[in-house]
């Protein structure tokens, strides 16, 4: 299935308009990441939640905008459910929710799905599902969580080559650049200190991220995909705006991105 | 009482394909034979308890029933954020061990008195809460968690009790008079025990099962009794008279609430519990010393 990344930008779009919602930052940046992560797993065995099937942790948990609308565009969810987000009474919360359909586990507080993704990781292989796999997203302002590298330590210790992260390297974490609060460079060589298979892309190239995630899962050992992003990805103004962790959309503020969003899509 | 538990687990992976035993790297000469006999459900994640936690919530997601094995202190208060989210919010059926309780670890200092955790997972709505008393209790633990299919918290004491013989959760151990009663659990019931042999008026509750309470057979229990004590091992706010008081707010009784309890922490050393039971009045003379307070008014 063929999804496109603008396509589920706009959904988000009016997600946040509509529920008057924050953190439209860090959902733009992490679309295409979605969409590629998607794309990797039979999303028919998530709707069906087979035993079998591969599991999708998001661990920054606030970019449940761009989960939701992603499982919507690969017909996990109807699309009629992302009108209720952030809205009284649905259950399509501003964090990432189980209660919705198809999501493995809710998150939230950072540095706690990726245990939990290591957990499942561990648990496929005990139960001996082999053709399968554990896709985690975590932020790079998240990965300041020590939580995030006990992870990494025990899942590269037990070898578990079912099991990738991928790292949303917007360089932006809550209240400004990720460079100014915990300078986490050189990132990769970090990880591969890990002992991990480190692989770094545009991740913004739906082709490039489901490339190393096909290549990671031929390796004896966990991956991890350095996404590189755009805080704000195609909402002009908003875009490397540490800001928009927080901010939610005026009418205006709306209508232009709606706007650019559309000559985008017209030209991709 | 943590061999019963420990090896209740063992028995029950014969059969139950679901159990799943995990340690933060702790259990030496006990947890081996897990990892023998079912090495592909076993896992040493090391010392990374928060890691643990997420990990049994990962494994709970195939359809596993895990059991994660360390010390209460770093179970409960290191994981507090894991146990809420991952654990209680996803209702899954993860059971956290934890050894040692109240002073067990008595010389090694305030961060390794236990006497303050199980009032921090209570706080958490669906986590069942034990502290078994004896090894009868203890034998049939593993096998009832099984059954109810729930988060819970083990609370296991150093020791291996004999008395008392019952596995029931809560225990009412009638004295010659219905007076002066006394509530506890884990170690300290022995102290009470104690103080039961010198004066047989008295009577003794063991509460192995600390949450959910058995209402009907607390109430029961509680209503003919003019001095209530509440003996415990654990900062009493949080603790059992914590959810005594809560609980005759709801269903009035005659008798009085009183707390034997340690209060703050210390930086007292004691070489073993005997140190701060003395200390905080919690062995048989201090408690019998409260009674002949209370019994002069």
């Amino acid at each position: 299935m063929k999804v496109n990344p603008i396509a589920v930008r706009q959904s988000v779009l009016t997600m946040l308009y509509q529920g008057k919602a924050s953190h439209l930052g860090s959902n733009m940046s992490a679309i295409e990441m979605l969409v590629a992560m998607y794309s990797s797993v039979d999303c028919k065995k998530i709707q069906e939640n087979a035993k079998d099937r591969s599991r999708i942790l998001v661990s920054k948990g606030h970019c449940a905008a761009a989960t939701y609308a992603t499982m919507a565009h690969f017909g996990i969810l109807p699309m009629a459910a992302l009108e209720t987000y952030h809205k009284d009474g649905s259950v399509l919360a501003g964090h990432v929710s189980h209660e919705v359909k198809g999501v493995e586990h809710s998150t939230g507080a950072l540095g706690h799905g990726i245990n939990v993704a290591v957990g499942c990781a561990l648990g496929m292989r005990s139960r001996g599902i082999t053709d399968a796999k554990v896709l985690a997203l975590v932020g790079d302002g998240e990965i300041q969580e020590g939580s995030i590298w006990e992870a990494l330590m025990f899942a590269v210790h037990a070898k578990l080559n079912n099991f990738i992260v991928l790292v949303d390297n917007n360089r932006i974490s809550s209240i400004t650049n990720t460079e100014k609060v915990i300078n986490m460079h050189p990132l990769a060589a970090r990880f591969q200190g890990f002992g991990l298979n480190v692989h770094e892309v545009d991740g913004h190239s739906v082709r490039a991220i489901q490339s190393a995630i096909e290549s990671i899962q031929t390796q004896d050992k966990p991956g991890v995909i350095i996404c590189n992003t755009v805080k704000g990805k195609d909402v002009p103004f908003a875009e490397w705006q540490p800001i928009w962790h927080y901010k939610s959309l005026t009418d205006e503020q709306y209508r232009e991105a709606h706007a650019h969003l559309e000559s985008l899509k017209v030209n991709s | 009482m943590r061999e019963q538990i420990i090896n209740s687990i063992y028995t029950h992976m014969k059969d139950n394909s679901d159990v799943f035993f995990v340690t933060a790297d702790m259990g030496i000469n006990l947890v081996e034979k897990f990892q023998e006999t079912y090495p592909e459900r076993y896992a040493n994640v090391g010392i990374a308890e928060q890691n643990m936690v997420g990990v049994c919530a990962g494994l709970a997601n195939l359809g596993y029933r895990p059991f994660a094995y360390t010390i209460s202190n770093f179970a409960i208060h290191r994981c507090f954020e894991q146990i809420r989210n991952d654990i209680g919010i996803h209702n899954y059926p993860i059971t956290l061990l934890g050894t040692s309780t109240g002073y067990d670890n008595a010389p090694l200092g305030p961060t390794h008195h236990i006497i303050d955790e199980w009032g921090v997972a209570k706080s958490i709505p669906q986590i069942d809460i034990y502290c078994p008393s004896s090894v009868s209790y203890a034998a049939r633990l593993v096998e009832r968690i099984l059954e109810r299919n729930k988060p819970a918290y083990i609370r296991i004491p150093k020791g291996n009790h004999e008395q008392p013989v019952a596995d029931d959760h809560i225990v009412h151990i009638e004295g010659q008079k219905q007076d002066i009663l006394l509530v506890s659990y884990g170690n300290l019931v022995q102290e009470c025990l104690e103080v039961r042999k010198k004066d047989p008026s008295v009577s003794v509750l063991v509460v192995n099962r600390l949450r959910p309470l058995d209402e009907q057979v607390l109430k029961n229990a509680l209503v003919p009794y003019k001095k209530i004590f509440i003996v415990e091992d654990h900062f009493p706010e949080s603790g059992l008279y914590g959810s005594l008081c809560e609980f005759v707010a709801r269903y009035p009784i005659q008798g009085r609430l009183i707390s034997l309890a340690p209060r703050d922490y210390t930086m007292d050393v004691g070489t073993s519990p005997k140190y701060f039971f003395e200390k905080y009045g919690l062995n048989a003379s201090g408690i019998a010393r409260s009674i002949e307070q209370v019994l002069k008014g």
